[in-house]
């Protein structure tokens, strides 16, 4: 059970940390500042093309040569949420690209600021596109939390290895924690479903 | 009221516009035709800033348009604008799409933004529409919510590109006619169309463009009596003999 608090937590800060340094991301991606916009291409390409497991190792062996150290569950937790950030940013600047261009310029033309015309009218449209692909990346996010396991992030396939060591019923203990991690990531897949479904009655 | 001087324009390689000058009055309907890729979009565009100029002068309402100190969202609330394919806010009702930019930019209250919204509704034939969205409306419908959205911003100078191109033929009427009531009411107006009936009807000039330069401008009767360039002589020998 600690295991699963561990799972749920790792996978609730990794969320919400992913999707913000996503967000920033995207938008250095799209500014006219030449230097943000190079940063924010490097920054998605590095991280998307390297293996997840070797990000986590990156945030749990990397302080300890800086002189301090992250012990695995924030390691863990914070490779997790750098990794999928790559990701997120990715989605949210499609859906921001794929706003028709005279959206932006029937709003900037009637007056509205660049940060006006992206509150009022780019967001709103764009985030009914993001949805489906930030969904599965969220899903994606929590089953990629089980690579805490192996920083000994205190996560549910960490205790489910100890537990099966211990009383040898390994399939049971298994099929056990498979099932922990539908109990988190079907009700998002189909609260994601429903949300989507809501906004495309909208209009 | 609106004045180029000497404005060039290229697109990298491409010289787009070569040398316009063009000066319209306050009230004067000024109708720019001419073929495709003529300039005309790109030259109404350069009014209220949508493309920048690369060289030469652009004054709107004494104001320079293409200068760093010119708050070009104060410019361009005294010029509306209305588009091909509308434009209009998909994710917002009729209603919510014409009071956007009157609250956000003009500061009126929502009260108050929404009388003046029905107000344009009501002119423009579709005050029964304010609470569709703009996809339950026909594509006629939606170019009218379109020109009263301009309108509510109570503009000095309304820019129209090509407005009835999007149209099915049988809306383009429809489309016009408000058109036509506005010029009437002494609206300043840019209008780039194929449409010579309204160019010849409401025009108070008409320009046409080819290859990115102003072959020859006249008063509407003269310009399609009696064109003085070959090259416009040409152009509406195709569109008329159809």
């Amino acid at each position: 059970m600690e295991g699963f608090y561990g799972t749920l937590l790792s996978s609730v800060l990794a969320l919400i940390g992913s999707f913000l340094i996503g967000a920033v991301v995207a938008v250095f991606r799209m500014t006219s500042v030449k230097g943000l916009r190079w940063f924010g291409a490097v920054y998605v390409e590095f991280i998307r093309n390297i293996p997840l497991l070797l990000v986590v190792y990156i945030f749990y062996y990397g302080p300890s040569a800086l002189g301090f150290t992250l012990d695995g569950f924030k390691a863990g937790t914070i490779g997790l949420a750098v990794y999928t950030s790559a990701f997120i940013a990715e989605a949210i600047r499609a859906g921001i690209m794929a706003v028709p261009k005279g959206q932006m310029e029937a709003a900037r033309s009637s007056g509205l600021s660049y940060i006006q015309t992206m509150l009022h009218i780019i967001l709103p449209q764009a985030i009914k596109l993001v949805i489906p692909p930030l969904g599965n990346q969220f899903i994606n996010l929590i089953k990629n939390s089980s690579v805490l396991t192996l920083v000994a992030g205190l996560d549910l396939m960490y205790f489910a290895d100890g537990i099966s060591t211990e009383t040898y019923r390994t399939f049971d203990t298994y099929i056990f924690v498979a099932v922990f991690y539908l109990v988190l990531t079907l009700p998002l897949s189909y609260g994601v479903r429903i949300w989507e479904r809501r906004l495309q009655r909208k209009y | 009221m609106i004045d180029f001087h000497q404005v060039d324009k290229h697109y990298g390689q491409f010289h787009v516009l070569k040398g316009i000058d063009l000066h319209v009055q306050e009230g004067e309907v000024v109708v720019v035709v001419g073929p495709s890729g003529s300039g005309k979009s790109t030259m109404l565009r350069c009014i209220n800033r949508l493309e920048t100029i690369t060289s030469g002068g652009l004054t709107v309402d004494g104001i320079t348009v293409n200068e760093r100190k010119t708050d070009i969202n104060t410019l361009r609330k005294e010029i509306g604008m209305v588009f091909q394919h509308f434009n209009l806010y998909p994710h917002k009702k009729v209603i919510d799409n014409i009071t956007l930019a009157p609250v956000k930019v003009l500061g009126l209250s929502k009260a108050e933004a929404e009388k003046t919204a029905m107000y344009y509704l009501e002119k423009v034939g579709i005050a029964d529409k304010a609470e569709s969205y703009p996809s339950q409306l026909s594509g006629g419908q939606q170019q009218r919510v379109a020109i009263a959205r301009g309108l509510a911003m109570k503009p000095k100078i309304m820019l129209f590109d090509e407005p009835t191109s999007a149209l099915d033929p049988e809306m383009v009427g429809e489309v016009l006619d408000v058109m036509r009531a506005l010029a009437r009411e002494g609206m300043t107006m840019v209008v780039v169309t194929h449409e010579m009936g309204f160019a010849r009807e409401v025009a108070d000039r008409v320009i046409f463009m080819d290859q990115g330069q102003i072959v020859e401008e006249a008063e509407p009767e003269a310009f399609f009596a009696s064109p003085k360039e070959e090259r416009t002589r040409t152009f509406l020998s195709r569109v008329l003999s159809h």
